[in-house]
């Protein structure tokens, strides 16, 4: 093969290169516009991603669901339908294996953890369950974090947009202020 | 020129064993020879080079700027692509030498994965890690092949393999299969081929030997799903079927260190032979009901069937030895294991025997060939079976002790006797 042919088909895979990215950031753009905004109650410890930095892993409040259904296996595909309850936050409607072509509430896909037979609950992992932060920020983030949690009197939720069962987490907000915010507010050490 | 060779060419002259002009030809071999290692070495930096700065770079913006705007968060992200395909794109327009090809496809292939962290980062997407593998490898492979780069294409298998762990052994990963990991194999062959066509002695070559079956080794459990035991099967037959491509006379040429398959084969077919001489698995294969439509079913029956094909293949170009044992290990294993749903003791006594066999056998070869190292291996097999045998045996501490002491005087012996051997053997041709 010639060179110039070798170098129009890097071109391609270039553009393909850069298209992805694009894709992902026009995908979520379309999301922050056009999507429902979801508060969802939350508590946050803090890992690390290798490539992508520090992060708080974020838990929820609607991470457990009561069902009677025994059934389900670890990392199965669901559907969580959203509502709202009195004060604002997200509430799951129902869950569902498949999706439900009559049901007009939002949705967003997610998978089972596990179920707990005792309980009867199934635990369900989100898939806006982490939030980045710049690395210095991030023990700090979750020490505020679990003492405002400690104190019931301080709220901490995420913002999550929902559209079509794709979702975006925005901002994590601790007291009516960003988690970022709220971090250098407060200035734990 | 290596100075120790100049000295023994120069005594071979002085002690008339070769001519002066055989010397000077010689000489000249070896300087041409020469020419070719600065050049490896700048690969090897350049390589190095790209593979460090493209880290840094993904360290960089882990950081994390929170300072920076969503805008500049993005055009950051981008930059580096951007440099770093410009970079390839002037290697392969101008078709700079392999230097200059490996290292900037190296850090194209980080600075691609660099820009899809910082994206999923800045949207806060989530960690499933196997996907995020998958685009980023699909994205840089055919840089392989336009740049004829072996470190993208070593990349290329530390990443399918990376990805293969992640969504087939992870937590919520039950029972999911990386049929992925099938393509992205397929994808990155012909590289390896190319290789084993052309330069089939050369160190890279060693190098992608060793990837190939350990990727391979690593994977294969991810193919099982729910009946565990046939998994031991599916190992059993793999290591067979590494044996006997070590066998073939592409690779059975090698030195040991570059023939992984072989390596890799017998030390994997004795590690399965001893698990399976504990009565723990044929105690779990009676309780176990074999479902013949299973994955895992199908998956065994490919590979016995590619294992046999490689047997009788072998044993007509005469590439096989008739009594190498290790060869007709899979087969043996696979009749008892399907014997042994009804009864433990037969498949106990026939792994044991044939451990027994393998170990004889080796350091029969080994005494017959005067190499230590195999007749050692042989040794050390029996040994390990021995040891194997006192954890589920109530033997007395004395008939251990003997059992260890004949053992350790039969390393002495052997070594001993082969060793006068070998020097009888040297004496004799001396005169």
């Amino acid at each position: 093969m010639r060179t110039i042919h070798i170098f129009i088909l890097f071109i391609v895979v270039a553009i393909a290169q850069i298209f992805v990215p694009i894709n992902m950031i026009l995908g979520k753009e379309d999301i922050l516009a056009k999507g429902q905004l979801y508060k969802f109650k939350t508590r946050p410890i803090d890992p690390a991603d290798p490539f992508r930095g520090r992060y708080i892993a974020l838990d929820f409040e609607v991470g457990l669901y009561e069902t009677k259904d025994s059934t389900w296996q670890r990392g199965e595909d669901l559907y969580i339908y959203l509502e709202t309850d009195s004060l604002g936050y997200a509430k799951v409607s129902k869950i569902s294996r498949v999706l439900l072509p009559n049901e007009k509430k939002n949705f967003v896909n997610a998978k089972a953890r596990w179920y707990n037979k005792q309980s009867k609950e199934l635990n369900i992992q989100y898939p806006f369950n982490r939030y980045y932060i710049e690395e210095t920020k991030a023990y700090d983030a979750e020490v505020a974090v679990r003492n405002a949690h400690q104190d019931s009197l301080i709220d901490t939720h995420a913002l999550v947009y929902v559209k079509a069962g794709e979702a975006v987490l925005d901002d994590v907000i601790v007291n009516n202020i960003s988690i970022k915010d709220y971090v250098k507010k407060i200035g734990v050490k | 020129m290596n100075s120790k060779i100049q000295n023994d060419i120069k005594e071979l002259v002085e002690q008339q064993v070769i001519s002066k002009e055989s010397a000077s030809k010689m000489e000249a071999y070896y300087q041409s020879k020469k020419v070719d290692v600065p050049n490896r070495m700048f690969t090897v930096f350049g390589v190095l080079g790209g593979l460090l700065i493209g880290l840094g770079i993904i360290l960089i913006l882990a950081h994390n700027w929170d300072d920076f705007s969503k805008s500049i968060k993005t055009s950051l992200a981008f930059l580096p692509l951007v440099l770093g395909q410009v970079f390839v794109g002037i290697s392969i327009f101008k078709n700079k030498n392999n230097v200059w090809k490996e290292s900037t496809g190296t850090l194209l292939f980080f600075v691609v994965g660099s820009c899809i962290s910082l994206i999923s980062q800045i949207y806060n997407i989530p960690g499933n890690f196997s996907d995020f593998i998958l685009t980023w490898i699909l994205l840089c492979f055919p840089l392989i092949y336009f740049l004829r780069s072996h470190s993208l294409a070593i990349l290329h298998i530390i990443f399918m393999t990376f990805y293969a762990a992640d969504f087939g052994y992870s937590y919520l990963s039950n029972g999911k299969t990386p049929w992925y990991y099938l393509l992205l194999l397929g994808l990155v062959f012909p590289h390896y081929w190319q290789l084993l066509k052309y330069k089939s002695a050369a160190n890279i070559t060693s190098i992608f030997n060793w990837l190939f079956p350990l990727s391979l080794n690593i994977v294969l459990g991810t193919f099982v799903h729910k009946t565990s035991e046939l998994g031991v099967l599916m190992y059993v037959v793999l290591y067979g079927i590494f044996y006997s491509i070590g066998k073939m006379p592409l690779f059975s040429n090698l030195k040991l260190r570059g023939n992984a398959y072989l390596v890799l084969g017998s030390l994997g077919t004795i590690y399965m032979l001893l698990l399976t001489s504990f009565d723990l698995m044929w105690e779990a294969i009676k309780k176990t009901e074999l479902v013949y439509s299973s994955q895992e079913f199908y998956i065994t029956l490919f590979l016995l069937l590619i294992a046999i094909g490689i047997l009788i293949y072998g044993i007509a170009k005469q590439w096989i030895s008739k009594i190498d044992l290790t060869h007709y290990t899979f087969l043996i294993f696979t009749i008892v294991f399907f014997a042994g749903f009804n009864n433990k003791y037969i498949p106990l006594i026939i792994i044991n025997l044939l451990i027994l066999a393998i170990g004889i056998l080796t350091i029969k070869k080994g005494a017959d060939t005067f190499h230590f190292g195999i007749s050692n291996y042989g040794l050390l097999i029996i040994a390990v079976l021995i040891v194997c045998r006192f954890f589920d045996t109530e033997m007395s501490f004395v008939i251990r002790g003997v059992l260890f002491l004949g053992f350790g005087l039969g390393f002495f012996l052997t070594n001993y006797f082969m060793l006068k051997r070998q020097k009888e053997g040297k004496m004799n041709l001396k005169k």
